[in-house]
């Protein structure tokens, strides 16, 4: 899909999202559900097979975040898949949360951990990335057991990796 | 009577006046005949005979010079085989010797050339060796690393704990709000 189909979807997302009420929680349920689409090898076949009717992969969406994001949230990932477009979910929700920033005044800011974040420890890391990068910073934390322990931050083009993988790379290089 | 008859009849034929000596007449008759005889043979024989001993004595002259030339001719052979078995006998020695010059020589290369080719060999041999050695050194440090690779991830993952993982966030948090 082309950048401009993309930031297209996206507009719409996020205008729905706002005239629906509650655009902070639906970006970040469509970033949680973005990132598992995206190390979900079978959830995101299941979505993208086309020989199996759009309405089916629509329950399917809605069982997996049944309960768990909101209503918004599940309607406009299921318009997404109605309209053919799930191989671009992560590039469009990407856009949502960029805009949603950006819209807020901040920056977006990904962090990925090993393990889960407490609240407590999110709002000290949010403030911490702020004081680093010198401008509010809207946290997203992604779970990902690959990176071993510690965090990596990507704050815009600016990167802070301080992950046992990224040493055991290092490492690995070295050797 | 006939005067000669008479003469004869006179006289016996049968007997001699001297039992040695002719008869007068025999002597004149015969000498005369042996002067004739004689002069016939000087003058006619004689040529003949000086020219055949003339002839006689050339053809031995030319015998005896022959005979003196193919001394000389025999003396300058021998001389010329003495000369041409000194000759072979030098070129023998000198043949052989020169044989055996290159034969030291051929020998002299033959070792030189072995030994560098036994030379060349080892040290061919030492470097493959020591490729050998470096690949499998290498290979040897590739596998391991591979394996180090693959496992420490693995031993990381089973080591780190919860609390461990807590600290390292901390750890970041607090890295990240004083450096800036």
């Amino acid at each position: 899909m082309s950048s401009a189909k993309v930031e297209a979807y996206a507009r719409a997302l996020v205008e729905i999202a706002q005239a629906e009420g509650g655009l902070d929680r639906v970006e970040d349920e469509l970033f949680r559900m973005a990132r598992a689409f995206e190390s979900n090898d079978q959830l995101r076949a299941t979505l993208s097979d086309t020989t199996i009717p759009s309405e089916r992969r629509q329950q399917v969406v809605e069982q997996l975040l049944g309960g768990k994001a909101s209503a918004t949230t599940i309607q406009l990932v299921g318009l997404i898949v109605a309209a053919g477009q799930v191989r671009d979910l992560p590039a469009i929700i990407d856009v949502v949360v960029r805009e949603a920033s950006q819209g807020k005044s901040q920056s977006l800011a990904e962090v990925r951990s090993a393990v889960a974040l407490s609240d407590d420890q999110q709002k000290r890391l949010a403030a911490a990335l702020t004081k680093a990068t010198g401008k509010p910073v809207n946290l997203k934390v992604v779970v990902d057991p690959s990176v071993l322990g510690g965090l990596v931050a990507t704050v815009g083009d600016e990167v802070i990796d301080d992950t046992v993988r990224t040493r055991l790379d290092q490492l690995k290089s070295l050797i | 009577m006939n005067p000669v008859i008479a003469l004869l009849a006179a006289e016996d034929p049968n007997v001699t006046h001297h039992w040695l000596l002719p008869e007068t007449g025999e002597i004149i008759y015969g000498g005369l005949a042996s002067v004739i005889v004689v002069g016939a043979l000087v003058k006619f024989a004689g040529p003949m005979i000086k020219k055949g001993f003339a002839a006689r004595t050339e053809r031995i002259q030319k015998e005896l010079d022959d005979a003196a030339n193919a001394k000389v001719k025999a003396t300058s052979d021998a001389s010329a085989i003495r000369s041409a078995l000194g000759d072979i006998a030098s070129e023998r020695s000198r043949i052989l010797a020169e044989a055996d010059a290159q034969a030291a020589t051929v020998l002299s290369e033959g070792r030189a050339r072995i030994a560098k080719e036994v030379a060349d060999l080892e040290a061919k041999a030492d470097a493959d060796l020591a490729a050998a050695q470096g690949r499998s050194n290498d290979e040897l440090r590739a596998e391991i690393s591979l394996l180090a690779a693959k496992a420490t991830p693995i031993v990381i993952a089973k080591t780190l704990t919860d609390q461990t993982k807590n600290e390292l966030v901390e750890s970041f948090i607090a890295n990240v709000g004083a450096a800036r």
